[in-house]
């Protein structure tokens, strides 16, 4: 069997697996959904808020806070997922004993760890799009003048940098055994100066630059510049090639941090405990 | 002239070494006080041949069978099992050895054994029909048919411990390990258990078997041969009458 395909079918069997165990989990969904209509709602106020004054940090967005806070936030659960849905989920596994059963299989690692977080992106996917969806039916987000071909090349490059990040979070946390000191200090830092809640504008020069430093700052300015001004791949280009450095750099550092930390695993036998 | 034997271990040893403290990371140190879990062990089994490991708690018999299951490496010495060392052994090394995980932790708790059993024959590559079929025969031989869709969670400590073997069994492995297999399962249970394994799992389709116990009557019922391990060291190869002269009983 060839391995695309064989992945293919774990990747299925997993979704089968966890949709049919989502009816175990409703309280989690209603607490999630009331979660998500406060936030909504909060949203709601914070954009009519921002936008009741001409704000020049927003002109180069068309004062569209609501759609500039949207995308932020999306993007920044998008790098959540990526970064720690692996680590997450070996952690879990570990906890939980199934690590050790699922390796014990014919399928390599990279197939057992594989499926979890391509599932946890198609999720976040879907649910971004919802959301979007959402957000222009509901709440008047203006998309009218998004380019979906840089939507098309950013989306590939922002998962690609997410997920180099997720790898070296993943062996990370395998080689502390404490989940993920990476997705924290990523998490927080890209926060604050990523520009997810407030343009990078408004932020000092230098704390500027330490921005650009972080992956989630050029998925922003790809993702803003695509939906909401709709600017072409050209004048995407310089978010493109940063994210693609990013992705180039962090994902063969992120495999070799990893097969070091499965490696680690086998000889300290902490597979099947955490 | 005898068959090849299928499992050989030569010098067999693990050492683990935990992680440091934070006393002993201040004093420059990155791993805690060694631990010897094996040493210098080294035996061989024939095809088709059933060999329990006995020793008391703590003397390196699960360490033993994860070794000769791939998951965890030597320290020194080599285990290879049909002819591949366990250490370096991929995906062809684990459809032939399978290490039935008896971890009863080691499913997903909301979802059916019969779902269970179709996620792992994704892992084992089997296409969706031929995991449904398997998974479906297994059940029927390991007595889960009826309770094939109830989820996991509601499952006694001897479906569990079935559900484990027909996992390890998906593959249809020429060699299976096996840790306590009947641990926690009450008389009755222990002896179905046992009979099974014998019979229905090992001797039918002639696989070759290593089992970790601790039980004499389990040994005496299953085994053809004993290893004793002693604080990690082989001190016995004997046939399993002699259980109880090796053990000091």
């Amino acid at each position: 069997m060839n391995a695309p395909w064989w992945f293919g079918r774990v990747l299925w069997a997993f979704v089968r697996r966890e949709l049919s165990a989502v009816g175990g989990y409703r309280a989690a969904f209603f607490v999630r959904m009331l979660g998500l209509a406060t936030a909504v709602g909060s949203m709601v106020f914070l954009s009519r808020f921002v936008s009741a004054a001409v704000n020049p940090h927003l002109a180069e967005y068309n004062g569209n806070y609501l759609g500039f806070m949207v995308l932020g936030l999306l993007a920044a659960e998008f790098q959540q997922v990526g970064v720690s849905g692996l680590a997450q989920r070996i952690r879990t596994a570990q906890m939980m004993g199934t690590l050790e059963a699922e390796i014990a299989t014919p399928a390599p690692p990279w197939m057992v760890l594989g499926a979890p977080p391509v599932y946890e992106f198609g999720v976040a996917a879907l649910r971004s799009a919802a959301y979007l969806t959402a957000a222009a039916l509901l709440l008047g987000l203006d998309l009218d003048h998004a380019n979906w071909l840089s939507l098309a090349v950013t989306v590939p490059l922002v998962i690609a940098a997410f997920s180099g990040l997720g790898l070296l979070a993943a062996g990370t946390t395998m080689l502390v055994r404490k989940l993920n000191p990476v997705a924290t200090v990523i998490g927080s830092l890209s926060v604050f100066l990523s520009g997810v809640l407030y343009p990078m504008s408004v932020l000092p020069g230098w704390l500027r630059a330490v921005g650009q430093l972080l992956p989630l700052t050029h998925a922003l300015a790809a993702l803003r510049g695509a939906l909401l001004v709709g600017a072409g791949p050209r004048a995407l280009a310089h978010s493109f090639v940063a994210l693609a450095l990013f992705a180039g750099v962090l994902a063969p550092v992120g495999v070799g941090v990893f097969a070091f930390a499965l490696r680690r695993a086998r000889v300290d036998g902490s597979l099947s405990h955490y | 002239m005898s068959a090849a034997p299928v499992v050989v271990a030569e010098g067999l040893g693990k050492v683990f070494r935990p992680p440091a403290s934070l006393g002993e990371m201040l004093r420059g140190r990155f791993f805690g006080h060694p631990t010897t879990a094996l040493s210098q062990v080294s035996f061989s089994i024939a095809p088709g041949e059933i060999v329990c490991v006995m020793g008391p708690n703590g003397a390196g018999k699960s360490t033993l069978v994860r070794i000769l299951g791939g998951l965890l490496l030597p320290s020194s010495g080599t285990a290879r099992v049909c002819g591949v060392d366990a250490g370096t052994g991929g995906s062809a090394f684990r459809r032939r050895v399978a290490f039935v995980v008896g971890d009863e932790r080691s499913f997903h708790f909301r979802v059916s054994g019969r779902a269970n059993l179709h996620y792992f024959g994704a892992l084992h590559g089997l296409p969706a029909g031929e995991a449904r079929r398997r998974a479906s025969g297994l059940l029927e031989r390991v007595g889960l048919h009826d309770a094939a869709n109830r989820p996991y969670r509601e499952y006694s400590r001897g479906m569990r411990q079935r559900l484990a073997l027909a996992r390890g069994l998906l593959a249809d492995p020429e060699v299976i390990l096996l840790d306590e297999p009947t641990l926690g399962l009450d008389p009755r249970g222990a002896r179905d258990m046992r009979q099974f394994l014998r019979d229905e799992v090992i001797r039918k389709p002639g696989r070759t078997a290593i089992v970790c116990s601790n039980d004499p009557s389990e040994v005496r019922a299953l085994a053809d041969r004993v290893l004793f391990l002693e604080a990690g060291r082989l001190h016995g190869d004997a046939p399993p009458e002699r259980i109880e002269a090796e053990l000091g009983l």
